[in-house]
């Protein structure tokens, strides 16, 4: 399977050519807090050039979809789809926090995985991962302190937030391995995707934050 | 030529398909339109996150329904359309992101087109209008005189210094306790009320430039419906029908001020254009035909769906582009803010 994956969630601009299991054709990563739209298409077309590869010869794409920046996980969403859309090619999703834990998990750790991206206002997206991937905690948005204790048992803490839960950890109790990371790797996103059912991970956002948004009627006078 | 055009610059997810003819002529094979106004109608107007979440899940949807509606492929496309600004920021990554991505598989041309420019250029596409042509430009975020010259080539004689006229209508229907969008809601009871029951200014009236003031009219409206609240059902008519009234007035005159601004400056127009949402309100078309025959021009007033947003006049703003060889490449920037102004000079910016 030749898959086509694709990142903007997080703090990278990145995408991969990958021929399952694992030789990668083409893969570009570019470290950037913003201007994913700018960059995202332009280095689309490099890596496919790069790989020799046309769309019509991908099996599928995969992309991030988060948690992460909204507007970033929406340019990759956006790109991924609109590829599925012209070439005709099914377009499947990851979640960031799975592709920070798949690593660890496919190198067989026995012990907790956890996966945390900086949500900000002393807050996580968080997910922990038991031996072969099962999922003990589903993900969701916590408070830092709540993700901490919730980590106790991990042996690895990976992702964008997981230096966030280190600063946070308690005297005295041993620190798990602390693997910050920007961005998950185009090869974890890949393998995931390949490894998703098309009918159910679909690329939609996973934004595990509601809108910022109330309802306005401050400025309506009364009626009779 | 066919073009795909996508529009997501605020709360319409919109894509359609254009064809321009070899003559010039234009032609709506598919137009899509799916109006998110139910989600953002509990807030009193368009809250952006809920609108780019909207356009995500939805667009590749939208644009799917236009090519089947067309009988068309991908491959048998000329370009691909988007309109990259003004507007939402967040919708607009979605829209432009999903062109560049067709852009890219299909190998064909991409086009970030201007909002306001495909506003513009929407007279084109259903009436053939030749330059120069005066436009007047009249939305929800918009109130402009603006001399059409060419393709990329605009002059703005006149605009609003404060609130756009269908702000206007949409913080009076607030006020009222009208729904959202404003407008139409506005123009339904001012149709049953008495315009001259409350005296409303005229903001600007008579002034040499052709320029709009809303927000004196705006606070007017306020401190007269605060002196008889609470509105009975007569009032809340009764106040849309003076409001409206006003801004009748004041589009009459400062319209027919821009019309002859345009014939000091450029010559004849070949016709007085209005477009963007507000151009729907049927008052405001009928002084503005009074007003085109008084500078000896005539009105041309595109159909309802094609005055409010809709991927079809980015399809045929995005025909006209490729027509004249001004394409853009897959490194273009959405845009929050972006002046009809400056559109040749950003096609002109390096990649």
């Amino acid at each position: 399977m030749r898959i086509l994956a694709i990142d903007t969630a997080l703090e990278a601009c990145a995408a991969g050519i990958i021929e399952m299991p694992d030789r990668v054709l083409a893969q570009e990563s570019v470290a950037m807090a913003r201007g994913h739209a700018e960059a995202l298409m332009p280095l689309l077309a490099r890596v496919m050039d790069q790989a020799g590869t046309g769309f019509a010869d991908l099996d599928r794409i995969a992309v991030t979809v988060g948690p992460g920046s909204f507007t970033g996980l929406r340019v990759g969403i956006a790109a991924a789809r609109g590829i599925a859309l012209a070439a005709g090619k099914p377009a499947v999703g990851v979640s960031t926090l799975a592709a920070f834990a798949g690593p660890y998990l496919v190198a067989g750790e026995t012990r907790p995985v956890v996966a945390a991206v900086d949500a900000r206002h002393d807050q996580v997206y968080f997910e922990v991962f038991g031996p072969g991937g099962r999922i003990l905690v589903t993900p969701r948005l916590v408070a830092v302190r709540d993700a901490v204790r919730a980590a106790s048992a991990a042996a690895v803490i990976v992702g964008s937030g997981a230096g966030i839960l280190a600063a946070a950890w308690p005297d005295g109790k041993p620190l798990p391995a602390i693997a910050t990371q920007g961005a998950p790797l185009i090869a974890s996103i890949a393998r995931l995707g390949a490894a998703a059912d098309v009918a159910h991970a679909l690329p939609k956002p996973l934004y595990l934050r509601r809108p910022d948004a109330r309802p306005q009627d401050a400025a309506r006078l009364p009626r009779r | 030529m066919l073009v795909l055009g996508i529009e997501t610059t605020c709360d319409e997810t919109a894509a359609a398909i254009v064809r321009r003819h070899e003559d010039g002529r234009g032609e709506i094979v598919a137009n899509i339109i799916l109006s998110q106004s139910a989600e953002h109608a509990a807030y009193g107007g368009v809250v952006p996150e809920i609108a780019a979440r909207a356009h995500v899940e939805v667009l590749d949807l939208t644009i799917a329904e236009a090519m089947v509606k067309a009988g068309t492929s991908f491959e048998a496309l000329d370009g691909v359309a988007a309109a990259a600004g003004p507007g939402l920021i967040g919708g607009i990554i979605v829209g432009l992101t999903m062109a560049k991505a067709i852009a890219l598989v299909v190998e064909k041309p991409l086009v970030a087109v201007n909002h306001l420019e495909a506003h513009a250029l929407t007279a084109r596409l259903t009436d053939a209008v030749a330059f120069p042509y005066c436009l007047f430009l009249v939305s929800g975020g918009h109130t402009q005189i603006v001399a059409v010259l060419d393709v990329g080539r605009y002059v703005r004689l006149g605009t609003t210094l404060d609130d756009a006229i269908g702000e206007a209508f949409d913080k009076t229907a607030k006020l009222l306790g009208l729904g959202y969008p404003g407008g139409p809601e506005v123009e339904r009871e001012a149709a049953r009320g008495e315009a001259t029951r409350f005296a409303l200014p005229r903001p600007m009236l008579g002034r040499d430039e052709p320029d709009f003031s809303l927000s004196g009219l705006k606070t007017a409206l306020r401190l007269e419906a605060e002196k008889i609240a609470p509105l009975s059902d007569q009032d809340v008519a009764d106040l849309c029908a003076a409001f409206q009234r006003a801004v009748v007035d004041v589009v009459a005159d400062r319209v027919l001020t821009g019309l002859r601004a345009f014939r000091r400056r450029f010559g004849a127009p070949t016709a007085l254009v209005v477009a963007g949402g507000v151009a729907v309100n049927q008052a405001i078309r009928r002084a503005l035909e009074t007003v085109a025959g008084m500078a000896d021009t005539s009105l041309v007033a595109p159909p309802a769906e094609l005055c409010t947003d809709n991927g079809a006049m980015i399809a045929w703003a995005g025909a006209e582009r490729i027509f004249r060889g001004m394409t853009d490449t897959l490194a273009a920037s959405p845009r929050a803010r972006w002046p009809l102004e400056e559109t040749l000079a950003a096609e002109k910016a390096p990649a």
